[in-house]
């Protein structure tokens, strides 16, 4: 097969970026996205914020002190997955094999797309100058043979903080085929993907400190350092291997929502309420995906940091808020929530078509005898369609479950709400920072 | 109160009462309770939830009448720690004094002016065969749900059915249809509800003998032997599951009702994460298989005699096995009409059962 060309293109510092163009008074502030609360990590910092030592997933107290001059802005999740989206449609005008990884980065398997619009590093800068012109917005990308590689080489064509200010970087960074190896050997062994800092205490005892002491490794020995699994892939990485193909439109594995508390919570009814609110919210995306779910989750985190998932795979596959509802609050239950919640989670996984082949859809006698005079389920998917199109119409909080209303409102979850943690301790104990992003 | 008895028969009556008792005290602390009563050479003893109340009474030898409630799951502990013999209650203030042999121990005693009354039986009573009590409600019970967020559905239907009994319970996956005929316990047209969790504790009461059920507005009282359970009864409309019977079938196989549950015993090995075990249905018998991805396949043939087109349907296998347990007879025969249709299991040459379970789509 011909080398295949994989572009890696990553938005540079898209969330600051994108609120700079709404901001433009803010151009050469250094400005930091994410949530301000006491437990508000960092999303994403303008490099001129990161000249002060301040980087994305830092918690934002950190940053503050570090660079107490900078604007924080709260994020603007929705619009920032509209710009996200008009750039992933760019994306697609070059070739359908987009794999986004993220709202802000995406790899590009360009190979057949070549011929038509020119080679790698052509298609690369062609994709920055409509952006830039489109958007207004900045981006880097890398150009290589593998995924993992171009990835690597986005890194090279970043712009850098210095403490004088942000640096240009080349914006396109090229790794040519057949010159792979010159390229990754020099780097650091903590450069590739799936070598955090256990794998690199493991790797010390054999004095790797970069890629190409790693390459230098006997495949036996990597195995029996690492595991079979892990140390075959480190060896095929360490030699530029990466069999690993652009999957575009990747199937939906699994849907989540999950939230930190501004305060552990201990009251089990305040749980059993967050979980219908995010159940609902799930449940609403999995409908929106044309998917039911065969199995359902439940994330706890401790107030020690101690997090536990509780899974279960109902009768029937779950498509409603109510049933999403009713197994995650069965999970709960079982756990002992007495010293306190940090964070709780709803997801549902093992995803499927409704009724599609090997869907495994238990059906249920009720179904047959039309409109059912006792299941709870099957009167909720009807009036689930109802909340469905009525959302479409009016809003997410057209219509919301009962327990969902407080004296100060309704809260709703809305997807990437609070994704950065929660904002100020809420009033009343309502969590209605929900509604303040 | 005081009162002497065999260890055993204690164990037993604590054990019994102790079934009814609350898991968690809950609302009312002294649920968690058992309460005793001794009346001359008589001692009853109640657990209950208010759902279910079980009451028993054994032969002791009685010193002094009196009235107490003791804390169900330390009593039952101590009294079944002792060996065989002799043991001797005695009730002062608020302590209960358990001594056998050389052992002796005292419990604290709840309150036992807060333990709930209950109204006396319904006077009315019919009785039935505890043994065709006990086979049938095994029959229906398992359909029954067990999720309560359906009550409805965790009930089990017992209703007049020309001149018997017929119970009905169904989880929406699969319903069980049981005539007892000649019981004629309610008037044409009456039915009610009874909690299936109250009937799985008869069932492990009932033994030979008879059965007296007394009906009353709110509750179902069951009599056997020297045990006494009061259930509260389901409010509520049961579905009209008459309606998802259906009349005729196009195919019909009939089977060896050890053969096809021994396969769909190892065949449903292979049948994880909720993925059906298939039944492909011709003249050359049945064929099941299942298949879980990333987990493996298996596949046994079993003779079997068929009418009608070849067809392939999935089942939860849990529930089909369910329903091959609790028919009667040798041979099962197994009617469908589609993939997606009700599938009714039945007894040969007996009208009185009949199993219903939907597919899984496949």
């Amino acid at each position: 097969m011909a080398e295949r060309t994989i572009l890696h293109l990553d938005m540079d510092a898209f969330f600051a970026s994108v609120e700079l163009l709404r901001r433009p008074e803010l151009r050469g502030r250094p400005v930091v996205v994410g949530g301000s609360g006491p437990r508000g990590v960092v999303a994403a910092a303008s490099y001129e914020a990161r000249s002060y030592g301040v980087h994305s997933a830092m918690p934002s107290t950190r940053a503050r002190r570090l660079c107490p001059d900078a604007v924080f802005l709260p994020g603007d999740h929705a619009h920032y997955a509209a710009v996200s989206s008009r750039v992933m449609a760019i994306l697609r005008d070059v070739t359908p094999l987009v794999e986004p990884l993220s709202l802000d980065e995406a790899f590009l398997d360009v190979t057949g797309a070549r011929r038509l619009h020119g080679d790698g590093p052509t298609i690369a800068a062609a994709l920055r100058a409509r952006i830039l012109d489109e958007e207004g917005l900045t981006c880097s990308v890398g150009v290589a043979p593998v995924k993992f590689l171009a990835k690597l080489a986005t890194g090279a064509a970043k712009p850098t903080a210095s403490r004088n200010g942000p640096v240009f970087g080349p914006g396109v960074a090229v790794v040519e085929p057949g010159r792979e190896l010159e390229f990754l050997h020099p780097l650091p062994v903590a450069a590739l993907w799936g070598v955090g800092p256990a794998t690199r205490a493991r790797l010390d005892r054999y004095a790797v400190a970069t890629v190409g002491d790693l390459a230098a490794l006997p495949l036996a020995t990597l195995e029996s350092a690492l595991g079979r699994a892990q140390g075959r892939h480190l060896h095929d990485l360490s030699h530029g291997r990466d069999p690993r193909l652009v999957e575009p439109d990747q199937p939906l594995k699994s849907i989540s929502h999950e939230e930190t508390f501004p305060a552990d919570r201990r009251d089990p009814d305040a749980l059993r309420a967050d979980v219908v609110r995010m159940a609902d919210a799930v449940a609403a995306r999995l409908r929106a995906a044309g998917r039911v779910a065969r199995t359902v989750t439940v994330k706890v985190r401790f107030g020690d940091f101690r997090t536990i998932t509780r899974s279960t795979t109902p009768a029937a596959p779950v498509a409603t808020g109510p049933a999403v509802a009713r197994a995650a609050k069965d999970l709960l239950a079982a756990v002992d929530v007495g010293e306190g919640v940090r964070l709780l989670g709803v997801g549902v996984g093992n995803l499927v078509a409704p009724g599609s082949h090997g869907g495994g859809e238990q059906l249920s006698l009720l179904d047959v005898d039309g409109p059912d005079p006792v299941g709870d389920d099957d009167a909720w998917e009807r009036a689930t369609d109802a909340i469905d199109r009525a959302r479409e119409r009016f809003g997410a909080d057209a219509v919301v479950p009962a327990s969902l209303a407080t004296p100060t409102g309704i809260r709703v979850r809305r997807r990437g709400d609070q994704q950065w943690g929660p904002d100020q301790v809420e009033p009343g104990g309502a969590d209605t920072s929900d509604h303040a992003l | 109160m005081k009162f002497r008895c065999e260890r055993d028969d204690l164990v037993e009556a604590l054990g019994t009462a102790g079934r009814a008792v609350a898991n968690r005290g809950g609302a009312l602390p002294v649920l968690s309770g058992v309460r005793m009563e001794l009346t001359g050479s008589r001692l009853q003893l109640t657990g209950s939830d208010l759902d279910l109340t079980i009451a028993v009474s054994a032969e002791v030898g009685g010193e002094t009448d009196g009235v107490a409630v003791v804390p169900a799951k330390i009593a039952s502990d101590v009294v079944r720690s002792l060996d065989a013999g002799s043991v001797e209650v005695l009730v002062e203030g608020d302590e209960a004094q358990i001594s056998s042999g050389r052992f002796s121990s005292s419990i604290r005693l709840l309150p036992a002016d807060e333990f709930p009354r209950l109204a006396p039986p319904a006077e009315r009573a019919v009785t039935l065969d505890a043994a065709d009590l006990a086979t049938a409600l095994s029959q229906v019970v398992p359909a029954a749900s067990n999720d309560d967020a359906r009550p409805i559905l965790t009930g089990v239907l017992m209703a007049a059915e020309g001149s018997g009994l017929r119970l009905v319970a169904t989880d929406s996956y699969r319903l069980a249809v049981r005539d007892l005929e000649g019981s004629a316990v309610l008037d044409e047209g009456q039915s009610v509800l009874v909690p299936s969790r109250a009937l799985r504790e008869l069932v492990r009461a009932l033994g030979e003998g008879e059965v007296t059920l007394r009906l009353g507005e709110r509750e179902a009282t069951f009599e056997v032997d020297t045990m006494r359970l009061t259930t509260r009864l389901i409010e509520g409309e049961f579905p009209n599951y008459r309606g998802l019977i259906p009349s005729t079938y196009p195919n019909r196989m009939v089977v060896s009702r050890e053969a096809l549950g021994d396969a769909v015993r190892r065949v449903r090995l292979m049948a994880r994460e909720a993925t059906p075990v298939r039944l492909t249905m011709s003249d050359d018998g049945v064929e099941l298989d299942a298949v879980t991805q990333d987990i493996g396949q298996a596949s046994e043939a079993v003779d079997a005699r068929f009418e009608g087109s070849e067809l392939t349907v999935g089942f939860n296998p849990d529930y089909l096995l369910d329903g091959i347990e609790v028919t009667p007879g040798d041979e099962v025969a197994l009617e469908t009409t589609d993939a997606n249709k009700p599938a009714v299991l039945r007894a040969i040459g007996r009208e009185d059962f009949l199993y219903l379970l939907m597919p899984v789509r496949i």
